[in-house]
């Protein structure tokens, strides 16, 4: 057991004792590796004779998004809430007094795995299909409604699409270690076509993708993780993000690696009861890879800086630029073969 | 100096994947190594191409800012294509090709915007000259993908 192993323990146990049952201990701890925005460690939770598997997420000095920690909580606790697959949100503790940063706790999801590439292939159609109509049920999620209006910054159907432009311009200038000529000249193109309003304001998860998902072993999706983005918008946003061709790159024919697009959309329309306007979509699709390059340059960033050491941050970095940037002159160049233009509709 | 330093780097990559992964000690330290062994993989390619990029895409650029230069109704950007041109790096270390990319690639975003400008009023040579750029920027994201087995 390595020292963090045991100050983590300890700090665990304190909270667990204070907030939880008197005689709670922490045990067990797992380091668990990927996540990019949070250090995230499982562990067993004992009091008395009960025993609970829980997660907990530390806040790190630096990481891929800049996130609000309080955002995401509500987020899932209000999804779980909601009858959607998500963790049980346990505890939120800002305070640093306990494992020296701010953290959340929710239960364990046991026996399931994340891993995209590990999906097995008898299953990819029903975890596609349970995708997108999960996706679809989001959107319908009135976040007012549920509560999260103190959270989430307020907008509209008409200004919901370009607050999200000048948000990630803004990380994109800010973070940028070189300047990308391609992110530039696909900010200046979403910006000269705003999309019409959006049909609602839903609950947008902002990173709904193949591998932010546990599923069971028998192909059932069972918990939504990595709400660190979610905010109020348009559904289609989402949508368009969880279609990007950066999440299937060796095979752009089924989305997320799973079902071809047109599909995913059906599934998604029925879902939602909304209808996809295909140049809304458009926007979207174009914004996806906006605000993808954002989220790289900005771990890119982190990363040269010395601010974080996880290779993942320079992986996201290096490799999902190169990507992204190839994804974005495909969409928009007057040469292009549109090579990652699928059909949705 | 290190000879044939990108082959270099791939054996030691070969290493890392072959010996030290299957001896990690937990799935957490196993992932970092994978992660390792795909950015010394990209880092071998940056190091082998890395000063022809940047040299070659700086020719290119500055065709596109003469040939700009001709067309905009732009003082500013005018001058700044002009002293754009006559830039000569500190040295041909990457560092330093770097430091003269950042400033003409920023200015091609500028005189860029300007094309569309022009071509959204109608210009005539406007179109041409956008097409051009995009065949910049279709190489520049070219020039720069990496080749990685995933």
């Amino acid at each position: 057991m390595d020292n963090r192993e045991i100050e983590l323990r300890d700090g665990l146990s304190r909270f667990l004792s204070a907030r939880w049952r008197p005689d709670a201990a922490a045990s067990d701890l797992t380091h668990i590796p990927g996540g990019a925005s949070r250090e995230t460690w499982r562990f067993k939770a004992h009091a008395g004779d009960e025993t609970r598997g829980m997660i907990v997420r530390i806040d790190p000095a630096t990481s891929l998004i800049d996130t609000d920690r309080r955002t995401e909580y509500r987020a899932i606790e209000a999804a779980f809430k909601a009858g959607l697959p998500a963790p049980e949100a346990l505890f939120l503790e800002e305070a640093c007094e306990w494992l020296g940063r701010p953290f959340s706790i929710t239960a364990e999801v046991a026996g399931c795995q994340a891993a995209a590439d590990a999906i097995p292939p008898q299953h990819r159609e029903s975890i596609g299909r349970q995708k997108w109509s999960l996706l679809g049920r989001l959107a319908t999620l009135d976040p007012l409604a549920m509560g999260l209006g103190d959270v989430m910054a307020a907008t509209s159907r008409e200004t919901c699409a370009m607050q999200q432009l000048d948000y990630w311009r803004g990380v994109i200038v800010d973070d940028e270690l070189h300047p990308n000529p391609i992110a530039h000249a696909a900010l200046r193109w979403l910006a000269r076509r705003p999309p019409p309003p959006a049909q609602k304001l839903s609950l947008v998860h902002g990173d709904y993708r193949t591998g932010n998902f546990l599923y069971s072993p028998d192909g059932e999706i069972k918990a939504i993780l990595d709400w660190e983005m979610a905010h109020m918008g348009d559904p289609l946003e989402d949508l368009a993000w969880s279609l990007d061709p950066l999440w299937c790159w060796n095979g752009p024919e089924l989305a997320g690696t799973l079902l071809p697009h047109k599909e995913a959309v059906r599934f998604w329309e029925a879902a939602s009861g909304l209808t996809v306007d295909p140049e809304a979509f458009r926007w979207w699709q174009v914004f996806a890879a906006v605000k993808g390059i954002g989220i790289w340059i900005s771990s890119s960033e982190d990363f040269h800086s010395g601010a974080s050491k996880a290779p993942i941050l320079a992986m996201a970095g290096w490799l999902m630029t190169d990507r992204q940037q190839r994804i974005l002159a495909d969409y928009l160049s007057p040469h292009s073969r549109h090579r990652f233009v699928e059909v949705v509709k | 100096m290190i000879p044939k330093a990108s082959q270099g780097i791939g054996h030691l990559v070969s290493r890392i994947a072959q010996d030290l992964m299957p001896k990690a000690a937990d799935a957490y330290m196993a992932t970092d190594l994978a992660y390792f062994t795909a950015l010394l993989t990209m880092v071998g390619q940056d190091y082998d191409r890395a000063a022809d990029v940047l040299i070659s895409e700086h020719d290119l650029i500055c065709t596109l800012l003469r040939d700009a230069s001709v067309v905009l109704d732009d003082a500013g950007l005018k001058e700044r294509i002009d002293a754009a041109l006559d830039l000569k790096p500190a040295s041909l270390r990457v560092p330093d090709l770097n430091a003269r990319a950042d400033v003409t690639v920023k200015l091609l975003i500028d005189v860029h915007a300007a094309v569309e400008n022009a071509q959204a009023k109608g210009d005539a040579w406007a179109a041409p000259l956008n097409l051009k750029i995009w065949d910049y920027l279709e190489r520049f994201a070219a020039n720069r993908s990496y080749d990685v087995p995933f």
